[in-house]
């Protein structure tokens, strides 16, 4: 049976009141020698006798019945004789209770988020066991580590060492850290390819996921698209999609204004926003049911997810709406994927012409690949589309040196770069900032910027791709994906310490060259 | 002489170390770089330590221990296992097998060269 530990708390009270232990024995009609009994813990009571004490030491009955300290008591008695803690008896323990309650709680409370931690630790340790792939792995990062510890400790331990041997043991050195960086960058390789995977189970990745699977492209509502503005604005539109979007814009004008009187925030949307978000309306209530057959997808787990992708195939739909397929990828081609002056044909803004520029996979009448990224001036990525090769990052801390950065210091003008990867790899990017909306007098305004990225194959096929014609891989801006992966070291613009250790370029080079 | 110790463990650079560490502290050191070789050299020509790798190839570190601790001659035999840090069901899995003494890679070399004296200095006599 536990002991409940109130003497100590009677005995501190009592001083408190500045009462000798015979005046509160007098009070309560004990003798003085029980009194001392009861605050040593050597009797235990309760009933008429515990009230009398309290109502004597002007205290709550509950703070002497101690109902809430047994519990404290027999759970740190569980916890001591669980950790072996060693001189830990019932009176002791007791004793530390009844005196500081407060320390015992959050010693328990300490307990329960170590043995929290415990078990994520040993279930994180098991995924690692338990995956053949990355046990090697790790088995391998850990015994190159363990050869360049060793040979580095005998260099420094044993000053006997002829020339020859010292070379030898250093040359070890150096190779076991060849080594070691390629298995570290085939574990992170793994871990980012497999991670994808992994980590499913939150509602935009998944969402991401799906897109990417689907290639971002979906006959469905391209056809449905399609069927709708035919139905709207005859045959002509497919012809000329200005003529269609005049048309379009008449047509909608009533819905624009039922969703202005809903939506006060509407009015000062820009022109081109205020005819995407007419156009989603639309798409969002004629497409209803194709939309939710279309994210009724085993990939996508929760009704959360669903609803996340359902709000991305909306938007799809308006694009598809406003931009024909094909009479877009036409546009496209002629003006040699210059968004600036796509964005005037469609008077449509920067984002939306990337956003479908993007969507044009349809096989056989394929526009150039792109990857995509939206970014606040914070670095919070809100839009993401990778390619193979190209990944773009989920989260914030894509490498610094990308235009999408550099673009927010000339809002609403194209930046364009040929980034030479670490690996080799040459990419086109194209990124703009701009504002948007009017956010109200004194606010700060909502800004983002958006940036493409096409291989340099392409480059041809681009606009931009002029002003890096010819130009040799030494003059090339020398960025990386993200700080933590990238092999560029001593990168005066690193943010992060990195993971893998560099046979690369020198600092000078990473600094990006903006055309 | 000094004791006998095997290393077996598919590493060079790791063999390399730890034979120059070992020798230098007056043990006749012999390598293997598979578990069926570790097991034959036993056989052959028992030593007074295996330092084993739990990762080793061909036999795996925890079959040569079991095989070893199913042998009458190598039942008593001291084996310190190398094993990579965080797999501690691998350390139970060797501890419930009958191994001496783990060293979690990547480890210091004077607490290795320490433990191993320790272990010899524990170790009862092997061979009949």
């Amino acid at each position: 049976m536990a002991r409940v530990p109130i003497g100590a708390r009677i005995s501190e009270r009592r001083r408190a009141l500045g009462l000798t232990q015979r005046a509160l024995a007098e009070k309560v009609a004990v003798s003085n020698a029980y009194m001392n009994l009861i605050e040593h813990d050597k009797r235990t009571i309760g009933g008429a006798l515990l009230a009398r004490i309290a109502k004597a030491l002007e205290m709550p009955l509950e703070d002497l019945s101690a109902v809430e300290d047994t519990r404290l008591y027999q759970e740190i008695l569980e916890l001591a004789r669980g950790m072996a803690v060693p001189g830990q008896d019932e009176d002791r323990i007791g004793g530390f209770v009844g005196r500081y309650p407060d320390w015992a709680k959050a010693f328990v409370t300490l307990h329960r988020s170590l043995q929290d931690a415990t078990e994520t630790a040993m279930a994180l340790s098991e995924r690692v066991s338990r995956d053949p792939s990355l046990r090697d792995l790790s088995h391998q990062i850990l015994t190159r580590i363990t050869s360049i510890r060793s040979f580095s400790e005998i260099l420094h331990d044993f000053d006997h060492l002829g020339d020859e041997e010292r070379q030898r043991f250093a040359s070890i050195i150096a190779a076991e850290s060849d080594s070691l960086g390629r298995s570290a960058r085939t574990m992170i390789d793994f871990l980012e390819a497999g991670g994808d995977q992994f980590q499913g189970s939150s509602p935009a990745q998944e969402v991401d996921d799906f897109l990417i699977d689907q290639r971002n492209y979906f006959p469905a509502l391209e056809e449905a698209a399609d069927d709708l503005r035919r139905k709207l604005t005859g045959d002509e539109a497919e012809k000329d999609p200005v003529l269609w979007l005049a048309a379009v814009d008449a047509d909608t004008r009533r819905r624009a204004l039922s969703v202005h009187l809903d939506n006060a925030e509407l009015s000062p949307l820009p022109e081109a926003s205020r005819r995407f978000l007419v156009a989603s309306h639309l798409a969002a209530e004629s497409f209803d049911s194709l939309l939710d057959s279309l994210v009724d997808d085993e990939r996508l787990t929760s009704e959360a997810a669903r609803q996340r992708c359902k709000d991305a195939l909306v938007r799809y739909a308006a694009a598809a709406l406003v931009f024909p397929y094909e009479a877009f990828r036409a546009a496209a081609e002629r003006a040699r994927y210059d968004v600036d002056r796509l964005t005037l044909a469609f008077s449509a803004s920067f984002e939306q012409i990337a956003h479908r520029l993007v969507t044009l996979r349809r096989p056989g009448a394929e526009g150039v690949p792109f990857a995509f990224l939206r970014s606040d001036p914070a670095g919070n990525i809100s839009k993401r589309f990778s390619l193979p090769g190209l990944r773009m990052p989920r989260h914030g801390g894509a490498c610094p040196l990308w235009p999408v950065y550099a673009a927010f210091s000339t809002p609403g003008r194209s930046v364009s770069q040929l980034a030479l990867m670490p690996d080799g790899a040459r990419y086109l990017f194209i990124a703009q900032a701009s504002s948007k909306g009017w956010s109200g007098q004194g606010q700060a305004p909502v800004q983002y910027s958006v940036m493409l990225g096409c291989e340099a194959v392409h480059m041809e096929r681009l606009s931009y791709g002029d002003s890096f014609a010819g130009r040799p891989d030494s003059l090339l801006a020398e960025v990386g994906f993200e700080c933590r992966s990238c092999r560029r070291i001593a990168c005066r613009q690193r943010a992060h310490e990195a993971l893998v250790p560099s046979r690369d370029l020198p600092a000078e080079r990473g600094m990006a060259l903006q055309a | 002489m000094g004791a006998k110790i095997l290393i077996a463990e598919d590493e060079p650079f790791i063999v390399e170390s730890l034979s120059f560490l070992l020798q230098h502290e007056g043990y006749e050191v012999r390598a293997v770089g598979d578990g069926e070789e570790a097991l034959a050299e036993v056989a052959r020509q028992p030593p007074d330590l295996l330092i084993l790798d739990a990762m080793i190839p061909s036999a795996s570190g925890f079959d040569v221990l079991a095989r070893l601790r199913a042998q009458p001659r190598s039942k008593s035999l001291p084996v310190m296992v190398l094993t990579a840090k965080g797999q501690a069901a691998d350390r139970q899995r060797m501890m419930d097998l009958g191994a001496d003494d783990f060293v979690t890679k990547p480890y210091g070399n004077k607490d290795l060269v320490e433990r191993v004296a320790t272990l010899l200095k524990q170790a009862r006599p092997v061979r009949s």
